[in-house]
């Protein structure tokens, strides 16, 4: 066991040191310089504390889409369709503190009830997905793409239309709420405490709850041979539909934390693409939840950091989506490198 | 009772020749009216030397050298784990040896790969035929084939369907694979490596699978090729099919060849090698049927390919029903359909004097009903979990949380109640065949009203086989009622108390084993006899 | 199973790096806007060449911008501008970030990213979206210390229903009917059916009046020059729902395109920000058709296909600012909205104009030639938005003779009467 904990190791600092080489080769090739770049990047993401606290606001959402991707995947499921839900899950929160904004509740409740509000809509439109698969019998990664155009269109429907501002209808979102509706923040900072504690809570629950428990083992069963889980009794199709609503609720809620805490409003973009982020993480970290934490903040380090590209050496700021991309590419060769060449887990 | 293994076995072979002669003189025939269009390549001798293989502690491969020369048919002979598997994946280019030499004709060569080794003239056929299932036959067969990205389908057709031809294997080119038998499985995995130009054929296990008409062709085949200077490497476990077939034969045990014989070959010799001991078989006990179980009442069946109609069956607490039919022929579907996992179009399926007609299988496992399906790695366990995990999943959950003492306790016990080579944290993936099918055994709930297996010891040495059937002797004696479908006439004389036999879709009424010989039950299941057996049934 | 899931992972996986290769199409040129009377330091005064003094310190200004800087399209044409200021204004350099929208830059706000710049020595700050007009507000409260500009918005509009009066907040926009008006002209004078189509992206006030603009640009050369009558101008908009295509949410824009081709549309004027007129006209061009297209945004737009291109109205955001630059510079900078006029002694001149419109190479010599006097009677002062006009419902919108103001305009509430399409 320790010997191939070792080896897998090994094998994935290869992968990052060939995905950093590519990256590296590829901007030889743009004639950038490579050093100087990655310095940006690493100074841009961790070189001071609004920095940091920038990295972490961009890593409570990531990680808590992750974290709903670990338990579909864990459940054998492709939920693509985790965008939509995000979306879905800030559509209900903004419709909550629509609701309740002009009436003279609390806003401390106001705000619990929106983060309630998008746990349940990311849910319900997660639940979709695994109804359309489970009764319909469409593919979950086609009806879960399906259902992210969907979410878009009443996202952008709503902006547009019902929820417009007064005047003229914007890009840029619905009206922003008072700023008693924000979630509170540390002073002088943009980063909220509440946001990053529920991140970390979820991911610690998503932990357990794969490790130790019945509906974890369960769950992994369903993901690996549905048809032998079946004959041993575990309810499979429920227990899909389970993992698809529990994904849904992380998603909802990443989706209210960049309603209550990032924008304060809704956007037509509200999930900035987050779930294919988190896809990637969860790849990355081969669903192992322990490791969802850090990589996520890997990812979102190289998000902010990369900011520094064009401002300080007018180099195109993708260059992290290369990097991010390559990494996962690489990690998942050498996961077949490494069963080719027969070393035995 | 005890009998000495060599006995055991001639018994085997002189049942079957009689039963299969008329097969036997078809197959001549056909051969020789299709024999000029049989492939034919260059003969090859294949030479292994001093191969060595490790996988961590284990010694799968111990200096194993084994000269075969063209146009002989080797028998592989070895219990499970033996190391059988892994010699031939080193010959197939599945994996590397850590030493040793492989020598074709001569020259010492590499095999980098699976591929790479049917370019060099040896093809593999694996104990699980690997395949993938979305696809057509034809686009299956014509896999792995050299030939630019639009092969010429017109031309595969044609060669196909004369290769299945010769071999007697009624195979729609255009029907999906995951539509096929594991038998029928097999059979175009032959063809389709014959069509690849094989000039060695290694065949794993190939006998488990298929029935026995199958069979009888499949080895008329290998003579067939073998004499045209095919060079043949028959891995098996069954003695008898490697006397009634093979030139050579070698005996492997715990990672090193231990025998070389040629015929007339000594059985009792050969089962000491195998086994370093003599073997028992476990005593037939007559049963004593208690209630109706399960009672299957006009029960009508169909899937793509077949119907049942208004099948009638009850099932006692305590006696072995044995389902007997070639591949295909509805003894699935009634299987299935006893454990809810098929729903019947017509007719009623009663657990316990309970109507559970339509309902789900998990209703039929509250009822007590067990069901153990054929592949094991597909439908019975769950790759990538531990046995621990395993029987956590099968006992009833307690509480949220699992606790990982009283788990690994209970692990602990079975896997040495049901003598499981593993630790409770060993993969299922990495158990052998046999031990697989012990841990599907050690899944089982007490108490169970109804135990439904699918090919209990397919491919499970004799050691295993006589193991798992005390196991469910046992079940029996505590009351649960056995139906079980084998491809092994004998097995299932030897262990049932009453007999169905199926033929496409038709099924006999019940059979008593004591009164039945494999002779009858062969013409059955080959679908001669069944005007008499009307009567028989009106009768009793 | 296995290996369909494999596959499948793989091409999601690719699918996943595609989009996050793919250049951001989020781009939202909203020019909000309307004229007040007086500009106090409005964009087209000459350019103090004589204060040519190099100062010892850089003059360092920051950019957002909402789309790639080289997206032959609105973004790029204010990065060209930036490169313009630093050509003109000796010692002042750009930094700027781009494709500043949530999908591309999850997890920063505008707001943030101008603060790093200003960290990195900004002076001044363009907010190129109307996408960023929260942020950019909230930034600039944060900010009194620097001045910031917030390209097509109106917060600065004393009168507009935005105005937040900030001291520090400044707005600009072209005058951009005129380029439509243009365009309008130009097809007018170029169809052979007689039929106008229209490539919208959403409907607000803004994306009316320019609809309108240009429909009032092709009716006037369509009765003046040509002597035509009024009624016999088929014009009509396709509204595709959003500043481009998004596929299974708006219409597709090629699919419009092609459908105005193949029911007897022989120009199609593009609103939205992606050239999909232009490559569709191409094509049927390539089939022998005589079909012509005229894009939107940026001068070069027309490159893309010069044989079927009747010309292209686009943004000149450099005199602009680089009088914001040299006037912060200063320290003579004060908040103002500036909605910019062409020049109109020269409305393609790189120096002084705000809007232009670039001739394509398919605009025949007489329609160029009529194109000429119709910019010249502009320049002359004709105005298009004057009275009678009748708004699509047939209410009244303007009483004969009657000129409307420039808040008429910015809160046009329907299309104009003659034109076909949605209004809500």
């Amino acid at each position: 066991m320790r010997n191939s904990r070792w080896t897998n190791l090994i094998f994935q600092l290869i992968a990052v040191i060939l995905a950093l080489g590519f990256t590296t080769l590829v901007m030889l090739i743009a004639k950038a310089p490579p050093l100087d770049a990655f310095k940006n990047i690493i100074i841009g993401s961790i070189g001071s504390w609004t920095k940091i606290s920038d990295v972490l606001i961009s890593w409570t959402p990531l990680l808590l889409a992750t974290t709903g991707l670990l338990i579909t995947f864990t459940a054998g499921l492709w939920n693509i369709g985790i965008e939509g839900q995000m979306m879905i899950g800030a559509v209900f929160s903004t419709w909550v503190l629509r609701l309740l904004q002009e009436s003279t509740l609390p806003p401390a409740l106001i705000l619990g009830l929106a983060i309630l509000g998008g746990m349940l809509g990311g849910a319900l439109w997660a639940l979709l997905t695994g109804v359309l698969k489970t009764f319909g019998g469409v593919n979950e990664i086609f009806g879960g793409l399906g259902l992210n155009f969907v979410a878009t269109s009443i996202n952008l429907w709503l902006i547009f239309g019902p929820w417009k501002r007064p005047g003229v209808a914007s890009m840029s979102g619905t009206i922003p709420f008072p700023e008693t509706l924000w979630l509170p923040t540390l002073p002088g900072s943009r980063l909220s405490l509440w946001a990053l504690g529920l991140a970390l809570i979820s991911i610690v629950l998503v932990y357990f709850l794969l490790r130790g428990t019945y509906f974890g083992l369960r769950l992994k069963a369903v993901g690996k041979n549905a048809k032998a889980a079946y004959l041993l009794g575990v309810p499979t199709w429920q227990y899909s539909l389970a993992a698809f609503a529990l994904c849904g609720i992380f998603a909802g809620l990443a989706g209210a934390m960049q309603v209550l805490v990032v924008y304060h409003r809704l956007i037509p973009s509200i999930s900035s693409g987050y779930g294919y982020l988190g896809l990637m993480v969860a790849m990355l970290v081969n669903y192992q939840a322990l490791w969802a934490a850090p990589v996520a903040f890997f990812f979102a380090a190289l998000n902010i950091g990369s900011i520094q590209l064009p401002v300080v050496l007018k180099l195109d700021s993708t260059l992290s989506g290369v990097l991010q991309g390559t990494l996962v590419l690489f990690v998942l060769l050498m996961q077949g490198a490494r069963q080719k060449l027969g070393i035995r887990n | 009772m005890t009998i000495p293994p060599h006995t055991f076995l001639l018994y085997h072979i002189g049942c079957r020749l009689s039963v299969v002669s008329h097969f036997v003189i078809h197959l001549i025939i056909i051969f020789l009216s299709f024999s000029h269009s049989l492939p034919s390549h260059s003969p090859m001798n294949v030479d292994l030397r001093h191969i060595h293989k490790t996988f961590g502690k284990v010694h799968a491969n111990d200096d194993i050298s084994l000269d075969i020369p063209a146009g002989t048919i080797q028998g592989i002979l070895g219990e499970n784990g033996a190391g059988k598997s892994t010699l031939m994946k080193v010959l197939s280019g599945f994996i590397y040896a850590d030493a040793g030499e492989i020598r074709l004709d001569g020259r010492a060569t590499t095999i980098h790969s699976p591929a790479d080794a049917i370019r060099q003239g040896i093809g593999m056929l694996h104990q699980d035929p690997l395949d993938f299932p979305p696809m057509k036959i034809l686009d299956n067969f014509l896999l792995g084939r050299a030939g630019g990205l639009f092969p010429d389908r017109k031309t595969a057709r044609r060669d196909f369907l004369a290769l299945a031809a010769q071999f007697d294997f009624s195979l729609d080119p255009e029907a999906y694979v995951d539509r096929l038998t594991v038998g029928e499985r097999q059979q175009l995995e032959i063809l389709r490596l014959l069509w690849l130009g094989a000039r060695a054929l290694i065949l794993d296990e190939p006998t488990t699978g298929i029935s026995l008409p199958q069979k009888e062709k499949l080895f008329a085949t290998l003579k067939k090729l073998a004499a045209q200077g095919m060079t043949i490497l028959f891995v098996s476990h069954k003695l008898e099919d490697v006397e009634a077939l093979c030139g050579r034969v070698s005996v492997l045990r715990q990672g090193k060849l231990v025998e070389m014989m040629t015929p007339p070959f000594d059985a009792g010799r050969l089962v000491e090698s195998m086994f370093g001991k003599q073997v028992t078989l476990a005593a037939r006990t007559p049963a004593r049927p208690g209630l109706v179980t399960l009672r299957a009442q006009n029960l009508s069946l169909e899937d793509s390919r077949l119907q049942i109609h208004q099948a009638n069956l009850d099932v006692r607490a305590g006696e072995v029903i044995g389902l007997a039919g070639m591949e295909g022929s509805g003894q699935t579907l009634f299987l299935r359909a006893c454990a809810g996992l098929l729903h019947p179009v017509a007719g009623k399926t009663l657990v316990g004097g309970r109507d559970l007609t339509g309902q789900a299988h998990h209703a039929f496992k509250k009822q007590g009903v067990a069901y153990l399906p054929a592949s094991r790695m597909e439908e019975g366990l769950i790759p990538g979990l531990t046995l621990t995990d395993h029987f956590v999943l099968a006992e009833k959950m307690r509480g949220v949380f699992i606790n990982r003492e009283a788990a690994l306790g209970l692990a602990r016990q079975r896997i040495s109640a049901f003598n499981i080579k593993g630790t409770p944290a060993s993969t299922v993936e990495s158990l052998s065949g046999g031990n697989q099918q012990r841990a599907l055994l050690a899944l089982l709930q007490t108490p169970l009203n109804l135990i439904l297996l699918e090919h209990p010891t397919r491919g499970l040495d004799i050691e295993s086989t006589l193991y798992i059937w005390a196991k469910l002797k046992e079940r029996c004696a505590q009351g649960s009622a056995i139906l079980f479908i084998s491809a092994d006439l004998d097995e299932i004389l030897q262990y049932s108390d009453r007999v169905l036999v199926f033929f496409a879709g038709r099924v006999s009424p019940p059979l008593d084993a004591a009164q039945t010989s494999v002779t009858q039950l062969g013409q059955l299941i080959g679908g001669k006899g069944w005007e008499t057996l009307a009567g028989e049934a009106a009768h009793a | 199973m296995r290996h369909l899931m494999k596959f499948i992972s793989l091409l999601a996986l690719l699918g996943i790096l595609l989009a996050a290769c793919a250049p951001a199409a989020t781009e939202a040129p909203a020019a909000t806007e309307a004229p007040v009377a007086t500009v106090a330091s409005a964009a087209a005064t000459e350019v103090p060449a004589a204060t040519a003094a190099v100062p010892a310190e850089k003059f360092i200004f920051g950019m957002l911008l909402v789309g790639p800087y080289n997206d032959h399209g609105w973004s790029q044409a204010h990065y060209d501008a930036g490169l313009y200021v630093q050509d003109k204004l000796p010692g002042s350099e750009m930094i700027y970030v781009d494709k500043v929208n949530p999908a591309d830059r999850p997890g920063s706000t505008p707001a943030q990213l101008a603060e790093d710049l200003v960290s990195k020595g900004a002076k001044v700050i363009i907010f190129n979206s109307d996408d960023m007009k929260d942020s950019a507000i909230e930034f600039t409260q944060n900010h009194p210390e620097i001045t910031v500009i917030h390209a097509s918005g109106d917060s600065a509009w004393a009168d507009g229903k935005d105005f937040k009066n900030l001291p520090n907040m400044g707005n600009i926009m072209g005058r951009m009917e005129f380029g439509k008006m243009m365009a309008g002209c130009a097809a007018a004078l170029q169809t052979q059916t007689g039929q106008i189509g229209y490539l919208g992206p959403l409907i607000n006030d803004e994306t009316r009046r320019l609809a309108s603009s240009v429909y009032l640009g092709a009716k006037y050369c369509w009765t003046n020059y040509l002597g035509k009558n009024a009624a016999d101008l088929k014009f009509k908009v396709t509204w595709i729902g959003f500043w481009f295509n998004i596929p299974g949410v708006t219409s597709d824009p090629t699919q419009v395109a092609n459908d105005f081709f193949n029911s007897g549309y022989d120009v199609v004027i593009s609103g939205i920000d992606t050239t999909e007129a232009v490559t569709e006209a191409k094509r049927f061009a390539a089939d022998g058709k005589q079909v012509y297209a005229i894009p939107y945004d940026y001068i070069g737009a027309c490159e893309e296909g010069a044989e079927i291109c009747l010309g292209v109205p686009y943004f000149n955001w450099g005199p602009a600012y680089l009088a914001t630059m040299t006037a912060a510079q200063d320290g003579t900078w004060q908040a103002a909205w500036s909605w910019n006029s062409p020049d109109w002694t020269d409305i393609n001149n790189p120096d002084t104009s705000a809007v232009g419109f670039q001739k394509g190479a398919a605009l025949s010599a007489d329609a160029s030639a009529n194109l000429d006097k119709f910019i010249t009677e502009l320049a002359g002062g004709l105005t298009l938005w004057k009275g009678p006009l009748t708004l699509q419902d047939g209410s009244a919108y303007l009483a004969d003779g009657e000129v409307a103001t420039d808040l008429q305009i910015w809160y046009l509430p329907q299309l104009l009467e003659g034109m076909d399409g949605a209004s809500q």
